[in-house]
């Protein structure tokens, strides 16, 4: 009753306050929610949100359907015998959003941009291989004529062309933006080439994008995007029930009983895409009680994925095989899956000397004790942490949990201070290629986590040959071989595949994916 | 006036230590907040840029007199924004939200508390405690919720998230205020019921008043001076209280910059909101005890005979 009548005295103080009532959205603007701000666009670098500096700046080549390399701001190139040289013929006719004519000098200014601060993109080792050239004195990237430019690298390196279709940092920002002839040190402005143009942006509320009138390719059809910014995730399904929001996008915006929840409302639509990751759970073959390859494939052995994905999340991801899925270009290879069984994990485990005494399994009188460490904040791994920490107690292991803080939780990986924890792969399009090629360098938990396998060094090595592999038969031999020594080590215990998610009220269509699950394809969307 | 401004000092000294214990290196994690692979050479090259290979004391006493001078530094995760312009833009909604609530506040647990310490043991004076006993039982994150689903998503009236107009303060405010509204009305029904026992009441009863100037006049008045100090921290608890519900209502205020800086570990942002937050404390501690020394000039005298 009181709580009522507080109800009563509220409503009469906010209708006080109201001056309009929630409006819904504009008929010709699609309003969807974010988590955060837009934050620095600077496309050659990555503190901005993905979907903004997407729908800004275009690269050289566009990443289609199943990662196919279609034209873009390029509209042809070709790559020499021996892999190290790139030429792209420009299209013509394009124009930045402030009258900037797109051209090769635009083209190499934003590459000596990127390769003037080369230390933020040790990811790629596209940028090592020009600074390579770079060093010899020699300019890595060089204007042929007005529309023709060509990229040399020190050695041959093949997802050069996947790289500069994913967001960032190859895309190109008006040269009226840089600051003293760079971008290093902040931007001027954010234009770009892109079909849209950064309208307006209050800080932690909401930025608005507009079309750009002299688009040079086809104009999407709807004239002004909101991104409103609502960091509470409950908060942000309220407001796309309540109408202020059209649409939210994305794994990480939508958790599996949220998605379950507006599948059955009829005012909405759901959607899952292809699956785009990979979630696991990383062994590390350093750690005392997991140093033996027999108790990790045991452990293999004990988790029943398909209850993970039924059961915690929901059927919306689909039980993982092999650490990457086999539509992952070079993983459609044959490994035998460590299926669900009971028995010869505890075979593997007597084989070890990790025995049954009493309850608890024992090896020289050590009980079996290990900890999986994950991010507090997400609560999908306590849940799965949880239920395999109650299924392996059944065979006598012991398994502690520890939930941290994100970065607390990150710093622990890269120290390799851990006998589990979470992992996901990059996702499509960066893997194999970056995924992989991160595990060569002590920046994350995957090369703490192998440094225990005697075949680390010809793991790196293979991985590096791989990308610089210029001939199809052969990457695949070196592919293979990596994924197959991770496999039959075990260090990895594939969970499941991810999917990406959206969930979008009625009057949007054209919602789809793009390959990679950090961008949006608002460009394709529409209104009815 | 001095202590307050040692209490500043060992503030600023306190927010600079803790925030340097956290075991996290804030070069390596404001590349990661920025998505950027943290190798060794980027990692050495911001710690550099960030001033973080200076020994301790020299970057606290730089930051120290810096901050003096209202220089906050920049913010870690977004080298383009300073830390005095970030808390300037969140200032201002924070402080919205929490005027708003302060007059809520003061508009219902006045009367409330005045009118069951007068109808003590009635009816009236039971609801009122039952509201109370509600109030302080129901977390805020939880009430928020079911003011978005009852006014934003049932009736349409109001919107559920964002500042762009003053109808958006209308359900945040009141879910901050409702934190701190049992607090308000125990503590004026106490005061009033203690003041009632007072020799002046009775005289005042006997001089004929009626019953209306004596408890709005009198009773009021001098109950209201012991719930000064305690409303005037009360100000700056709603400012520091708008952590959470900022959150869920996405009020882009000082309370939402605040934990995003605590999750980036954004030290610069940290260590300034700590001090602001200290600095209106102390000074609204101030305040009120010069505030109290006017309405009562019995504290002033009784100082000068000590």
């Amino acid at each position: 009753m009181t709580l009522m009548k507080l109800l009563t005295l509220a409503t009469c103080f906010a209708s006080a306050l109201i001056t309009s009532p929630a409006t819904l959205a504009n008929d010709s603007t699609l309003t969807f929610a974010n988590y955060r701000d837009i934050r620095d666009l600077n496309p050659h670098l990555y503190g901005g949100e993905i979907f903004a500096q997407n729908l800004l700046f275009e690269g050289l080549i566009h990443l289609g359907e199943n990662g196919k390399l279609e034209p873009w701001l390029a509209t042809n190139w070709s790559v020499s015998e021996d892999g190290k040289l790139y030429t792209f013929t420009l299209r013509e006719g394009v124009t930045f959003s402030d009258g900037s004519p797109f051209n090769a000098e635009v083209v190499k200014q934003n590459f000596d941009a990127l390769l003037d601060n080369g230390n933020r993109h040790t990811w790629l080792e596209s940028i090592r291989l020009m600074l390579e050239v770079e060093e010899t004195g020699k300019q890595s990237v060089r204007v042929v004529d007005n529309h023709t430019i060509e990229v040399e690298f020190a050695n041959s390196y093949y997802p050069f062309l996947v790289e500069l279709g994913v967001t960032r940092p190859f895309r190109f920002l008006s040269p009226k933006c840089f600051k003293e002839g760079t971008t290093k040190d902040g931007t001027l402005c954010y234009v770009g080439t892109g079909s849209y143009q950064l309208s307006s942006n209050t800080v932690d509320q909401q930025a608005s994008f507009e079309q750009y009138a002299n688009y040079w390719g086809e104009k999407p059809q709807i004239e002004k995007i909101v991104a409103k910014v609502i960091p509470d995730n409950q908060a942000r399904l309220l407001a796309l029930r309540s109408g202020d929001v059209d649409m939210v996008y994305g794994l990480q915006l939508i958790t599996a009983r949220a998605f379950k929840q507006f599948e059955t409302d009829p005012r909405f639509n759901t959607i899952l895409s292809e699956p785009v990751s990979t979630r696991m759970l990383i062994l590390n073959s350093k750690s005392d009680n997991l140093n033996d390859t027999r108790v990790r494939q045991a452990l293999s052995h004990l988790t029943n994925k398909a209850v993970i994905a039924e059961r915690i999340l929901l059927g919306l991801e689909k039980p993982a095989d092999t650490l990457l899925a086999r539509n992952v270009p070079y993983a459609d290879i044959e490994l035998t899956p460590y299926q669900y069984n009971v028995e010869t994990a505890e075979q593997l485990l007597n084989a070890a000397g990790w025995t049954l005494d009493g309850k608890v399994r024992k090896k020289d009188g050590k009980p079996f004790e290990i900890t999986l460490s994950y991010d507090s904040d997400k609560v999908v791994e306590r849940t799965i942490a949880q239920y395999l920490q109650s299924e392996w107690s059944k065979l006598g292991l012991t398994l502690n949990l520890v939930g941290e803080e994100e970065q607390a939780h990150r710093d622990r990986l890269k120290h390799g201070e851990f006998d589990l924890s979470f992992n996901i792969s990059w996702g499509t399009p960066y893997d194999p290629q970056s995924f992989l090629g991160g595990m060569r360098k002590p920046v994350y938990g995957d090369y703490a986590a192998q440094q225990g396998i005697p075949e680390k060094a010809q793991l790196d090595q293979h991985i590096l040959d791989a990308l610089e592999a210029t001939n199809e038969q052969e990457r695949q031999a070196h592919y293979s071989y990596v994924l197959e020594t991770l496999h039959n080590q075990a260090i990895y215990i594939p969970l499941t595949y991810e999917q990406n998610r959206a969930i979008f009220n009625k009057k949007l269509e054209g919602v789809g994916f793009n390959p990679s699950q950090f961008e949006i394809p608002l460009q394709r969307m529409s209104i009815k | 006036m001095l202590g307050a401004c040692i209490t500043l000092l060992l503030v600023s000294f306190i927010a600079f230590t803790m925030v340097n214990l956290i075991p996290a290196d804030p070069a390596e994690v404001a590349l990661r907040v920025n998505d950027t692979t943290p190798s060794e050479e980027a990692i050495e090259e911001i710690r550099i840029k960030l001033g973080l290979d200076q020994p301790f004391l020299v970057r606290y006493t730089h930051w120290l007199s810096a901050s003096l001078q209202g220089d906050f530094g920049t913010s870690f995760t977004n080298a383009n924004r300073s830390v005095f312009g970030e808390l300037a833009r969140s200032f201002p909604y924070t402080l919205t939200l929490a005027g708003i609530s302060l007059v809520l506040l003061i508009a219902v647990s006045i009367p409330l508390g005045v009118l069951s310490a007068v109808y003590k043991d009635h009816w009236l004076d039971k609801i009122v405690r039952t509201f109370i006993f509600a109030s302080t039982a129901m977390p805020n994150f939880w009430l928020a919720f079911i003011l978005i689903w009852f006014f934003s998503i049932k009736l349409y009236w109001l919107p559920s998230s964002g500042a762009t107009s003053w109808s958006h303060y209308a359900l945040p405010s009141i879910t901050l205020c409702m934190a701190y509204i049992a607090t308000y009305i125990r503590l004026i029904r106490n005061s009033m019921l203690d003041t009632m026992q007072d020799n002046y009441v009775s005289y005042a009863r006997a001089r004929g008043l009626s019953e209306y100037q004596v408890i709005w006049k009198h009773l009021l008045k001098n109950s209201l001076q012991t719930s000064m100090t305690a409303l005037g921290i009360g100000v700056v608890r709603l400012i520091a209280g708008t952590v959470v519900i900022e959150s869920i209502f996405a009020i882009p205020g000082l309370g939402r910059l605040a934990l995003s800086a605590i999750f980036n570990r954004d030290y610069p942002v940290i260590q300034a909101y700590i001090l602001v937050m200290g600095c209106l404390f102390v000074l609204s501690n101030l305040i009120i005890d010069i505030l109290q020394t006017v309405i009562d000039p019995r504290l002033k005298s009784e100082g000068e005979y000590q």
